[in-house]
């Protein structure tokens, strides 16, 4: 993709084309890349970031907000650009508070509470306690050990893709063979994670 | 699976009100139901990590794509930005000239150790390349690097495996073997991206024997110079050894 072909969509058609999934996701997810890539220097300049530290509060601000447009939270009160601003803004004194601890937790802590957001508090908590039990480097060593279809269909799941979706870009034949496919590889991936 | 297909459901909002509140119950009567419920959310956790990296790594794709052509309007948008941080640049050059250099093997080190830990597979690739690198990442180096030379005899064009088989040779600290696989590699002109180079360059800084020191710089200061892979590190590097 060009640099230049994400000034030929307006905002509102990269927030729409997010929302509805499918393979546009994928070139407008680009597009808003390329359209506010000059935050970076920002972060460069105004926080005083290295250039990689400044990268990686563009790519986790993009990354957070496209699952919030995705999911339907980015409710468009504001501009898009005043909207990923405030997040990168976020990110980027997040960054320099915990330049010494992991940076990867800055996004990890917003990802999947909200799946659990809707139970009852007991449960949640319990829940919510297992988890942070879980060792993820393993997990995600395992995950790697996986092949690669299987791989790419989690993937794909966890980005909230529909089984229809995935079903057209992964080549399955129809929506309820990727649900069976997908609980397959979940339980392999448990089988590899809990026999280690 | 039976157990997945209950949780799946759940969490994709198909069950029915009572059979919600018999969801939740369970996961308080039966812990090791809970565990299952909570390894559900670990495996999407990791999943969703793995795809975040992915889409990072294109992010950084282009990222490298447009520092290497910015429009004009995006330089007219940056020029405020480029002027402080030219200024913040020179202040930090300046304090660099002050610090102690740090040595080429420390920073070989450091890349070894936080970018060559695991191999990615990408779309398309085959089985043998696949199992070889599920090798690596379960740090069986010897083994991967026979799979890598197999499939580079097998296919002596094979650049992925070229590189498989000096990125391997490396982490072996067998410099001299990891020196050819990356020679090996730099004649796939007709690739966008090639990172012989900047491999060469960390395998010298790392081997660290009398003129290696001199050799990597010539070839990072090559790498910055014709805008090659790694030309990040290489600008980084450079300023502090």
């Amino acid at each position: 993709m060009g640099i230049g072909s994400s000034y030929n969509i307006s905002d509102q058609e990269i927030i729409e084309q997010l929302r509805h999934s499918g393979i546009d996701k994928i070139k407008s997810e680009e597009q808003l890349f390329n359209r506010y890539v000059y935050f970076i220097r920002e972060g460069m300049s105004k926080h005083s970031l290295t250039e990689d530290d400044a990268f990686d509060a563009y790519s986790d601000t993009l990354l957070s907000a496209i699952e919030k447009i995705s999911n339907g939270t980015f409710e468009g009160r504001s501009s898009l650009k005043t909207y990923l601003y405030q997040i990168f803004h976020n990110k980027c004194v997040d960054l320099l508070r915990k330049k010494t601890t992991n940076k990867q937790s800055v996004h990890r802590a917003e990802s999947i509470s909200d799946k659990y957001e809707q139970m009852s508090d007991p449960a949640k908590t319990i829940i919510q306690q297992l988890i942070e039990k879980s060792d993820w480097d393993l997990l995600k060593k395992k995950l790697t050990e996986l092949e690669e279809k299987c791989r790419k269909l989690l993937m794909m799941w966890a980005d909230s893709y529909a089984d229809k979706e995935i079903a057209l870009a992964l080549a399955y034949k129809s929506a309820d063979v990727v649900k069976t496919s997908r609980l397959r590889c979940l339980d392999k991936l448990r089988q590899l994670y809990k026999t280690y | 699976m039976e157990s997945l297909d209950y949780i799946d459901s759940y969490f994709k909002g198909e069950l029915d009100p009572s059979d919600v509140a018999t969801f939740e119950q369970k996961i308080i009567s039966d812990p090791a139901f809970a565990e299952q419920v909570a390894t559900y959310l670990s495996m999407l956790q990791v999943a969703k990590e793995e795809s975040d990296d992915n889409k990072k790594n294109k992010f950084r794709e282009l990222y490298n794509q447009h520092k290497a052509s910015p429009s004009t309007s995006t330089i007219k948008r940056m020029w405020p930005s480029i002027a402080v941080a030219a200024l913040v640049a020179g202040i930090i050059f300046g304090l660099y000239v002050f610090v102690k250099p740090v040595s080429a093997s420390q920073f070989a080190d450091r890349y070894i150790r936080e970018q060559l830990q695991t191999m990615s597979v990408s779309m398309g690739t085959q089985d043998s390349m696949q199992a070889t690198i599920n090798l690596y990442n379960q740090e069986k180096l010897l083994e991967a690097l026979k799979g890598f030379q197999d499939i580079l005899q097998k296919d002596p064009s094979n650049f992925q495996a070229a590189q498989n088989a000096g990125i391997t040779s490396l982490r072996l600290q067998r410099y001299n073997e990891a020196l050819d696989y990356f020679k090996q590699m730099e004649a796939h002109k007709e690739l966008y991206s090639n990172s012989a180079i900047f491999y060469q360059a960390i395998t010298l800084m790392k081997r660290n024997d009398p003129g290696d020191s001199q050799k990597a710089k010539a070839l990072l200061q090559q790498i910055v110079h014709d805008n090659l892979s790694g030309k990040e590190f290489a600008q980084e590097w450079l300023k502090k050894m």
